[in-house]
């Protein structure tokens, strides 16, 4: 089959790999339908997630079309039509059982700090992704989703990782009604985020990025207010003046660990490594929120550590909040919000890109280049 | 503050409507999970974290390890990845991965290459110059 193979920092090239074939019994192998390009994918594609190997593929967010199954598989039949949520969850451990499917411990051997993952390198289990005309889905009858007759892959694509991460972060604000909310990063995250905050009844979103035409999709696709952090003076100062002096009662941060906003954090964190990124978004989270309010992290950071400003936040009485997304969980209700027209989830595609265009594709994503929003790659 | 800012703002208000609330629910299995879960067999070689016992049922098998970058997996996979050393450890293999794969993809022409060059200066010192 043809695949992404990733080849060194800053480089992937579309290659012959093998197919993938039914390691388990409760395996599937999908034909791949749609391949979308995640923002946390540039993590990797820059070398900054310990233990990507060359020659692996990415590829985390897809659907599929079930080709062939494992003999404990029951709940697909071949020919059906799935969105697959990004974690590789059993379904019966201590922590699927509580339905926290991002801390499954039956399918990562390598690193106590994350479940299994598609195509995340092998500190997230060594599994190849979805960046291929096909890819090895186990516990195929806990975590796939079938796609509802008549609904396109694409309008459900988005299921299976960061919408419900958008979802996910606005809830872990702890949003009752009449909150205000900054979401950091205006970038398909951020932008489910935004529109969740509504969702939850908050009082009034704010999107900060420093990409004039992310704020500006921003603005049309969620109705929120907009900052460019480029062009103030101190933003930690300009959003608590915003909010009466005091500051928004939630910070929601859909950034991560490659934040701009400060070139010594960059330096530090991403040139010379002396920490795992630069949390410079992390950090202004934790400035900006009130006193009090509530710090929810959905983007993506690495191990080893990163210096933060925690004198800060335990004075100011902060929630801090964080996880990746427990996909599964949420994937039947924000199915009924995409059908009931709440959420436009096919809205946030910009470009699409055959398979062999994958690294062209990265390069446009990674550089924010011709207004691209989000990619999606059509291997079939 | 606007009070309609987007078609079905406030749906999800009632915090029992929220599937992450509670953030932990009453244990049980998930549906479509089964129990015993039967251990997946591979020849591959799988690093496991210091923590673990034994490998869990199911693992991926992709890119084995292999050469000096693999040899350097072997060395930072024992410590616990508690520890940056293990971190960092695994950083520097990636680098040496993607170096071993450049000499692998250079090495079926620029071996041929040196050894006629050698050849070649060695003939014109040895004939040429008499």
């Amino acid at each position: 089959m043809r695949a992404l193979s990733y080849q060194g920092p800053f480089r992937v090239r579309v290659e012959d790999k093998p197919d993938p074939r039914l390691e388990h019994p409760q395996d599937v192998i999908l034909k791949v339908t749609r391949a979308a390009i995640c923002g946390s994918d540039l993590h990797l594609l820059h070398g900054l997630v310990p233990d990507t190997r060359v020659g692996h593929t990415f590829g985390h967010e897809f659907t599929g079309e079930v080709e062939e199954l494992g003999a404990e598989v029951t709940q697909l039949r071949k020919g059906d039509r799935v969105v697959v949520p990004f974690n590789i969850s059993c379904g019966s451990c201590f922590y699927c059982q509580r339905h926290l499917t991002a801390l499954c411990e039956n399918s990562n051997p390598e690193s106590d700090i994350a479940c299994g993952v598609y195509g995340y390198s092998h500190t997230t289990g060594g599994y190849d992704g979805a960046q291929a005309q096909y890819v090895r889905v186990p516990f195929a009858d806990v975590g796939p989703m079938k796609i509802p007759e008549g609904m396109e892959d694409e309008e459900a694509l988005f299921l299976g990782d960061i919408l419900p991460t958008g979802y996910m972060g606005a809830e872990m604000g702890e949003i009752k009604g009449g909150e205000t909310v900054v979401v950091f990063g205006a970038g398909p995250v951020g932008l489910f985020a935004m529109r969740s905050a509504w969702l939850m009844g908050a009082g009034r979103v704010v999107a900060v990025d420093c990409v004039q035409y992310r704020l500006d999709f921003a603005a049309r696709y969620a109705k929120v207010e907009t900052v460019n952090f480029r062009e103030v003076e101190d933003i930690v100062l300009y959003l608590k003046e915003l909010f009466d002096g005091r500051g928004p009662d939630v910070c929601i941060d859909a950034v991560g660990m490659e934040a701009e906003g400060s070139k010594t954090r960059r330096v530090l964190g991403l040139g010379l490594k002396l920490e795992a990124g630069a949390p410079t978004v992390l950090t202004w989270c934790i400035d900006v929120v009130r006193k009090g309010g509530n710090v929810s992290i959905v983007g993506v950071y690495g191990p080893p550590w990163n210096v933060l400003p925690i004198g800060t936040a335990m004075n100011k009485g902060l929630t801090l909040r964080m996880n990746q997304c427990n996909v599964r969980r949420y994937m039947p209700h924000l199915l009924e919000h995409i059908r009931d027209g709440r959420i436009d989830a096919k809205g946030i595609i910009t470009h699409r890109f055959p398979l062999e265009q994958a690294p062209e594709a990265y390069h446009l994503f990674a550089n924010k280049q011709d207004d691209c929003v989000k990619c999606v790659l059509t291997p079939h | 503050m606007q009070t309609h800012p987007i078609p079905g703002a406030a749906a999800d208000l009632d915090l029992a409507s929220r599937p992450g609330v509670p953030m932990e629910r009453a244990p049980q299995p998930l549906p479509g999970a089964r129990v015993p879960i039967r251990h997946q067999r591979s020849d591959v070689r799988v690093f496991k974290h210091v923590g673990r016992a034994s490998l869990p049922p199911v693992f991926g098998t992709a890119q084995p390890p292999h050469g000096l970058s693999g040899l350097l997996r072997k060395v930072a996979y024992a410590y616990p990845d508690h520890l940056a050393r293990h971190w960092m450890g695994l950083l520097l293999a990636d680098r040496v991965d993607v170096w071993e794969h450049r000499v692998r993809g250079v090495l079926p022409w620029a071996l041929p290459a040196v050894g006629g060059l050698t050849l070649a200066r060695w003939g014109w010192r040895r004939f040429a110059t008499r």
